[in-house]
């Protein structure tokens, strides 16, 4: 039995008959894997030995849990006790995760096997995985192309058959804009609703974990065994309406869907622009009601996010000086210890982001700067408020064009332009999911995005689920 | 222009002649595109903080887990099981 195009359901109810064996799965997993990555390179870490040997401890255990033997993959920025965690930094090389995140936790605790961790731009900054201090990692569905980013690598595994879901973190777009690139499903919780205990930080009040999956029942499930309050992330909220698969199969007639306006001002891939207008009228046909609505902060939140998130990182990342864990090299004197060891361990697009924070945050521009965008930050969460207390859900592409070449964009603020239409959503802690809606002429995939209001994930997955079937990936 | 130097200092970095000169271009138009905010009036707007829905909470005032020491010793060959040991800080 061939276990790399099954579903969730499918894995489990083989796993839990015992009709193939967890061994077999990881097995048949990791020689799939070698066969793929030496094209896809998907991954920066995996210790087949504790794979194999989970496996074994949970072929012998009680045949339970959601995820029972099936194989997962995690994004490097999330500890795993006794692997290494390297957010794919240099500095981090070598550094042994002293405890387990609580996302990655809850997976083991319902019977995943972990596979290994996935490649990603380094500490999550970038949109394309290139800015990965140990290699770039190529999309599956034509290597020539970047499989998006920040996790990348996750989004890879899940489209090649690697893994059949994996977890990824969003900070701007990580996880929706890779999930577009590489044609998967790939949903940003809204914020609160997954712990960040045991993620490594970027932006705090942005970074959210969530999952991809090659279909949207796989995706809710993954969500309901992460979600749910967390006494060790002081941000984690406590609410109990963890239950994401339940409504799925309800038809969405009635539903109210909210066409942005101010999209069409960006310039669309003609493709896109077509798949988003068919996707309207998919929805539109399943008896959802289409309006237009209104962000018109919208064109802001680039720069705001620009000034907040790299804020936020330069206090985060201010922790990397050698001491406690990492890259080390010593000088005559701390401080010089501190600057050598940041300045070899952090690439370059990290620099800039910490350069950028530390001005914004410096004496005589952190009102000019921080706090203006800040206040825009609030006026963007006031628009979507508006916009939801006339729709359910938002309808956008979750990118203006379909995965670029390799090494085509080296300029800062040209890559930061891919991720304008998911950046709002970390802005105002919503929740969004991107889907597959067919390809361009090269044969890219294209991807909507849904968003939905404040801890209305169940929603947002259902009208997900009935768009899926509608225009069928 | 940017004092990029002070910067530099200030985040504990010490850039090459050439990533400084790559760097410093890319800060500038960075920057210059952030003057676009200046066009929203954000008189008396609140900034933004907490996510809607968000309740901090403090955890009752008992002793949890800690990590365990061996596991954070693995990590630095500075630790010596109870402390830091570093470059001296002051003075020759």
């Amino acid at each position: 039995m061939e276990i790399k195009n099954l579903s969730i359901e499918e894995i489990t109810k083989l796993t839990k008959k015992g009709e193939v064996s967890v061994k077999e799965i990881a097995k048949q997993t990791l020689e799939y894997i070698k066969e793929k990555e030496n094209t896809i390179r998907s991954f920066i870490n995996i210790d087949e030995e504790k794979v194999l040997k989970d496996a074994e401890k949970l072929d012998g255990s009680e045949k339970k849990g959601k995820l029972f033997g099936v194989p997962v993959a995690i994004k490097d920025n999330m500890n795993l006790e006794g692997t290494e965690t390297t957010a794919g930094s240099k500095i981090l090389k070598g550094y042994i995760s002293p405890y387990t995140a609580t996302a990655v936790r809850k997976l083991i605790q319902e019977g995943a096997l972990i596979i290994g961790k996935t490649n990603m731009d380094e500490f999550a900054m970038g949109s394309s995985t290139e800015n990965s201090a140990f290699f770039k990692t190529h999309n599956p569905v034509n290597p020539e192309h970047v499989p998006g980013g920040s996790s990348g690598g996750s989004a890879a595994a899940v489209r090649a058959g690697e893994v059949t879901a994996s977890l990824g973190s969003d900070t701007g777009g990580s996880i929706r804009e890779p999930a577009a690139f590489c044609g998967v499903i790939g949903m940003k919780p809204t914020y609160g609703r997954v712990s960040r205990y045991g993620l490594i930080a970027f932006a705090s009040s942005l970074d959210q974990i969530g999952p991809f999956a090659r279909n949207v029942k796989d995706a809710a499930v993954m969500l309901e065994v992460i979600a749910g309050f967390d006494p060790n992330d002081e941000t984690s909220v406590q609410r109990t309406d963890t239950d994401f698969t339940s409504l799925l199969e309800k038809e969405i007639k009635g539903k109210k869907i909210g066409l942005i306006k101010e999209v069409m001002d960006f310039d669309l891939q003609e493709e896109v622009k077509n798949s988003f207008e068919k996707t309207a009228s998919a929805l539109q046909k399943l008896g959802a009601e289409i309006t237009e609505v209104s962000i018109p902060h919208l064109k802001y939140s680039l720069p705001a996010y620009y000034i907040i998130a790299p804020s936020e990182a330069s206090a985060n990342l201010s922790r990397f000086d050698g001491v406690r864990y990492g890259l080390l090299v010593e000088d005559k004197n701390l401080r010089e210890t501190y600057e050598k060891t940041r300045t070899e361990g952090f690439g370059t697009e990290v620099k800039r982001r910490i350069l950028i924070g530390t001005f914004a945050l410096s004496a005589g521009y952190y009102d000019a700067y921080y706090l203006k965008a800040s206040r825009v930050r609030r006026l963007i969460e006031k628009d979507f408020e508006k916009a939801f207390e006339k729709v359910d859900t938002l309808l956008t592409p979750t990118t203006a064009k379909t995965a670029f070449k390799i090494g085509e964009i080296t300029n800062p603020l040209e890559m930061y332009m891919n991720d304008i239409f998911t950046i709002p959503v970390n802005l105002a802690g919503l929740p969004a999911i991107s889907v597959p809606s067919g390809t361009d002429k090269k044969g890219l995939p294209i991807g909507m995005q849904l968003i939905g209001k404040w801890f209305e994930e169940s929603e947002l997955l259902q009208i997900a689920y009935a768009m899926e079937k509608e225009i069928g990936g | 222009m940017i004092d990029l130097k002070k910067y530099e200092k200030l985040a504990a970095l010490n850039l090459s002649k050439e990533e400084k000169e790559k760097i410093e271009k890319d800060l500038e138009e960075i920057i210059n595109y952030f003057e676009m905010l200046k066009e929203v009036n954000t008189e008396g707007v609140e900034p933004y903080v907490y996510t809607k829905g968000a309740k901090l909470f403090l955890r009752k005032d008992v002793p949890g887990k800690t990590l365990d020491k061996k596991a954070l010793e693995k990590n630095r060959k500075l630790f010596d099981g109870k402390f830091y040991k570093v470059k001296k800080i002051m003075g020759d």
